[in-house]
Parts: structure tokens; C-alpha cells; sequence
């Protein structure tokens, strides 16, 4: 098979949804040009902009950082340790070698140090281990963006991830969410930095051929709890309507961000269900919330009750 | 007696090898190993592979997932 583009070289990557298949040089011509068009067609980047990425180790998060990086955006990486034996490890280890490879140092937020790693914190919340997570990660990526003068937060979340989420969206008739599903989330006054995923337009695959022919050395195993995330279900689906009718990803997330499309408001009107007016500071910690306190500080207070109860049952 | 070369399939994701007499195109090999060709790419060395590729006998391939959770 050869290369559609340059019509000499072999194909390294096929691409039946885009009815095409390139050379490695053309398949980094054409996956940059994904990219940078789903940024310039939403708007979700400035050139002067600063960048604040969030890599887990994981290909789509190194790959999008080493995009932004090869376009001249202004980047810091944001690796947050979860936690988790062996795999935080390993994990941390890829983000720390592929930072060296770019002359970066990584900033570290260690899960544990800051008294809420992920599976002591899920165990006793008594919640879902990425549901935790979560709101763990979303904390931190603003307030490290936040005191870091950061003007951006970007996560790796590519077409796979986000198609997974409008079925479960859709499946579920989460309106609230349907809302507010977009790859660009404005920025607030009162503390809440803008937020994008400039992978929209690629693949799982996509991105993990360019990762691999780049030479990136990512973390190819999966994170250890998300084992059974109702995530994987809806994405099984979708591979399965893909590989019948290849495209069909790519129709349904254009078709659901159209802005006539009347499931979702245009982003400036995305904000949270609860939300009334600016957000106001947490009176535990200082984060932007439209609550009283932010999520985070409700889930560290219930992982503090459980610690108190569990040590009062030790000294019974 | 003789020595059969083998290709050998080497999946990332349940940490396990399997082995088949080639040569054999990349897409055959998955569907022996039952893997679905959308959910991965397959590499050998540095080279990523096609799934039309004809793998030769001796070879090492190697099948990586590209499906994250969570």
C-alpha cells in the first residue's frame, strides 16, 4: 500500500475514516494539520498564549504536548501523581524522560504528599475510583494554572474520549452536561481558568501512530483502576459502528458541536448546572466553586471523617 | 525432524505471546489472536505496520492497544 499523499513512499498508517493512508512524513503533515484546525476552527488557542499541559504519561497527553511544543506555544507540563503502586511510578517516569527530551522539568503534584491519593481517598469517600479523580485532577490542573499565571489548561482528551462521552451523555439524557460538553471551556472571573482539548479532531489511533513514530516512549499499560470505567463501554460501542462505518465518529461529535444543533448552548453559556453568576471562593481553601465549599475540599472533609472514624475503631 | 519458524504475536495489553505459522498478512493475525484491528497498531522494531503487511516466518510483532479508560 502506498502513501495517498506523496504517492511514493509505503504507508505506515491507514486511515479508512479519512479514506486515506500516509508515509510517516505525511501522516505527521496531515495529523498536525488535525490538530491545529480543530484549534484554529474553535478558537482555543492564542500565540501568545500560556500553556499549561496536563500530561499523565499516557500517549495522547506527551503527543499533544510535543505538538504544541513543534508549534510554538509557550508550554508547561502539569504531571499529577495519583498515587497508585507501580503505576504512578512508571507513569512519572515517562513524563519525566519525555520532558528531558524537550529541555523540560515537569511540575509535580504529589497525591499523596498533599494527603489524598487516589485509592485511599476512593476507599474512604466510598466513590468510584475515577470519579475521585476526577475532581482531584480538576482541582489541581486550575490551581497550579491559576498561581502559575497561566492563561490556558490542555488535556489530551481526543475524539475517542469525547464520542464516549456524548453517547453516555446522550444514553443517560444528561442535559446538564450535554450543556456544557465542549472542547472549550471558558475561562471565568473569580479564578477558573480557561480550559481545551486541542485533540479533538484525532483518534485513539491516530494519536498513538504519531506517538510511536515520533519516537515518544509513553506508559502503553492502563491505569490499573479504570478496569471497569462505563468510559471503555461506550467506546467498545463506537469501534464497533466505526470499523462497519468508518467516519461515523468524526459526523457524530462535528454534528453535536454544531452551534444550531439545540442540545448545547454556545460555550460562553456552559457553565454548571448549580451555577449563579460568578463563581465565589471556597471558604475552606480559597478555589473558585459555585458552591459554599468546592468539590475538592467536600471530598477531602469525607476522606478526613473516615480516617477519624477508621483510628478511633484502631484504638477501641 | 525439523525446526518450524514461527511468527510470534506479542500482546501488550493481556501481557501474553502467542505463535502461528506464516507468513501471514497482519490483519489474519489479529483475527487469530481475536483482536480487533481498530482498537490497536501493530509494530515491528521501529516499524508500524499495515494491516495488509505480510509478515514473514521468524517474526516478531508486536500488539499495542490504544484504548485508555477512564
Amino acid at each position: 500500500m502506498k502513501c495517498k499523499r506523496c504517492r511514493r513512499a509505503d504507508a505506515a498508517v491507514e486511515l479508512p475514516s479519512h479514506h486515506a493512508a500516509f508515509c510517516s512524513d505525511c501522516f505527521f503533515v496531515f495529523f498536525r494539520r488535525q490538530v491545529t484546525e480543530g484549534i484554529r476552527k474553535l478558537r482555543l488557542l492564542a500565540p501568545d498564549d500560556r500553556v499549561l499541559v496536563c500530561v499523565s504519561g499516557g500517549k495522547d497527553s506527551l503527543v499533544l504536548w510535543d505538538v504544541l511544543i513543534d508549534e510554538g506555544y509557550e508550554t508547561e507540563g502539569l504531571y499529577i501523581d495519583l498515587g497508585i503502586d507501580g503505576y504512578s511510578g512508571r507513569s512519572k517516569e515517562k513524563v519525566l524522560a519525555y520532558a528531558a527530551s524537550r529541555g523540560k522539568t515537569p511540575i509535580v503534584v504529589e497525591l499523596a504528599k498533599e494527603g489524598i491519593p487516589i485509592p485511599e481517598a476512593s476507599r474512604c469517600a466510598r466513590m468510584q475510583e475515577c470519579a475521585v479523580c476526577g475532581t482531584v485532577k480538576r482541582y489541581f490542573f486550575n490551581r497550579v494554572a491559576a498561581e502559575g499565571k497561566f492563561t490556558v489548561v490542555a488535556t489530551g482528551h481526543n475524539l475517542d474520549d469525547e464520542t464516549a462521552r456524548l453517547l453516555g451523555n446522550l444514553l443517560h439524557w444528561q442535559r446538564d452536561h450535554l450543556a456544557r460538553q465542549h472542547p472549550l471551556l471558558p475561562g471565568e472571573d473569580g479564578g477558573l481558568v480557561r480550559k481545551v482539548k486541542p485533540l479533538w479532531r484525532v483518534s485513539e489511533v491516530e494519536t498513538a501512530a504519531y506517538g510511536f513514530l515520533k519516537g515518544i516512549d509513553y506508559v502503553t499499560e492502563e491505569c490499573p483502576m479504570s478496569e471497569d470505567a462505563t468510559s471503555l463501554v461506550y467506546k467498545e460501542a463506537l469501534s464497533r459502528i466505526e470499523d462497519r462505518m468508518p467516519g461515523t465518529r468524526i459526523v457524530f461529535y462535528k454534528g453535536f458541536l454544531d452551534p444550531s444543533n439545540p442540545l448545547r448552548k454556545a460555550p460562553e453559556a456552559a457553565a454548571p448546572p448549580d451555577a449563579a453568576g460568578t463563581p465565589q471562593a471556597c471558604t475552606a481553601c480559597g478555589a473558585p466553586t459555585y458552591a459554599e465549599t468546592c468539590s475538592f475540599c467536600r471530598l477531602k472533609e469525607r476522606v478526613r471523617k473516615a480516617r477519624t472514624l477508621r483510628a478511633a475503631k484502631v484504638t477501641r | 525432524m525439523y525446526n518450524v519458524r514461527m511468527i510470534t504475536v506479542r500482546l501488550s495489553q493481556k501481557k501474553k505471546a502467542l505463535e502461528f505459522p506464516g507468513p501471514r498478512r497482519v490483519m489474519d493475525l489479529l483475527a487469530e489472536a481475536g483482536v480487533r484491528p481498530t482498537t490497536v497498531i501493530v509494530t515491528q522494531g521501529r516499524k508500524l505496520l499495515t494491516k495488509d503487511h505480510r509478515v514473514e516466518d521468524g517474526a516478531t510483532i508486536d500488539v499495542i492497544s490504544v484504548v485508555s479508560g477512564g
